[in-house]
């Protein structure tokens, strides 16, 4: 795979529904400095967009009290950011979030995202309750790791939150990649997570062709099409105002 | 009317579906921006430093516009010609709005056109307009004064000219020259938080006001909404926490499902 940032020459360009972790990498600078979009723009854009399609996999009128109970675990990285800006949104739309962010960034936009959340009454978990989660959750967004991110980079606390995520028998919604998972060729291990629902974020990650789960989301209205055209993305229509569409 | 911001003690808080104009200022990322006066930097929301950046604040009513024209005038039943939209932007916060509701519009497939003549050196306003520039988004150099061509032209414009505590005297010869042609627009027109030129708190008195078809209130609608006669008014403030509401004795309708935007 080059280093440049552009589509891979041998997949016609009406057959690529995936990013490599370089091309992502790319529309992402692509989107800050060619079309000044800000870093907190687009983390707004994907954490709102990630919760539309929470409830759309889970739709509030269709859940008991506990089942509108939601874990959202955050990393310290632009995945966990987005998690807070979900978390938020969440609350908005009438959910019942709880956050377990254990290695926080020093960056601000993470602190005043954290701080957004703190004022809206959105707890934030001191420890994760391994044997709990079940009982006390409807469900968990996984917000720990993003694409390129390397599981050893975000501390213990996070490791052994994906430990336990691992075991869990509500469901699971991820946000961008399967924390953990290679964002080329997924998790070939027994040992990934296995989320129920996946939301990618601008565009879907190589490793999305490896997911299982029930329903596939991505949130990449913003995207521009000169873009998606630059990165011959071929992607589903977005209906209406919807900032996702289902895969 | 006290300078402070809170609600006013007279007012059940029950009745309260307004804001007085400096109550809910729009917060800041950088506290020390000098364009504030002390009068709305006393707004709650940077008292509390609830530490809402601006573009965070942009992107949460980002839909406002661009929501209620598909409410308002839904695109499957506009012809070509009816989905072009012109959307005129003032120097300040309103403008900016502007620029993200276009370039909401443009992602929604409208045909979005901006009239952006006076423009801010503030970054933001930038940057905003890069996005709208690379997004293929024309930008008019002036403003067609025979209000006939705009009609011809355009199926509806979006006023970001001026928000509440914003003079006309204050955003320039274009916008304000701008401002007259829309008053003679015989197309459907959107103002985003007031009509352009409206005093915030009573209300367009003169025959000399924009008469917009469509008023989308941010966050909450201001005192000058209750003057409002056009045909729909939205408000745009769902972004805005409860406690915040509560605290400004808000009454305001229902948010349905995911939706941003509600209509009064």
């Amino acid at each position: 795979m080059s280093s440049a940032a552009g589509p891979d020459p041998s997949e016609a360009p009406e057959e690529r529904h995936f990013l490599s972790t370089a091309e992502a990498a790319a529309l992402e600078r692509e989107l800050l400095e060619d079309y000044r979009f800000g870093r907190q723009q687009l983390v707004e854009l994907c954490g709102h967009a990630s919760a539309v399609a929470v409830t759309k996999a889970f739709p509030l009128p269709a859940l008991s009290r506990k089942q509108r109970t939601v874990l959202v675990v955050c990393g310290p990285e632009q995945n966990g950011a987005v998690g807070l800006v979900c978390a938020r949104h969440l609350r908005v739309f009438e959910y019942e979030p709880t956050i377990f962010y254990p290695t926080r960034s020093l960056d601000l936009l993470h602190r005043d995202l954290t701080t957004q959340c703190e004022k809206m009454d959105i707890p934030f978990l001191s420890y994760l309750p391994t044997e709990l989660i079940n009982e006390a959750y409807g469900l968990v967004v996984d917000a720990v790791l993003g694409p390129g991110v390397e599981p050893g980079e975000v501390g213990g606390p996070c490791t052994r939150a994906l430990a336990t995520l691992k075991l869990l028998s509500i469901p699971l919604v991820s946000l961008d990649i399967p924390s953990g998972w290679d964002a080329e060729t997924g998790s070939d291990s027994e040992d990934g997570l296995r989320p129920d629902v996946l939301v990618s974020l601008a565009a879907p990650k190589r490793c999305a062709g490896r997911f299982s789960g029930r329903h596939h989301f991505v949130a990449g209205r913003f995207v521009p099409d000169d873009v998606r055209r630059k990165f011959a993305l071929r992607l589903p229509g977005y209906t209406g105002t919807d900032c996702v569409a289902a895969l």
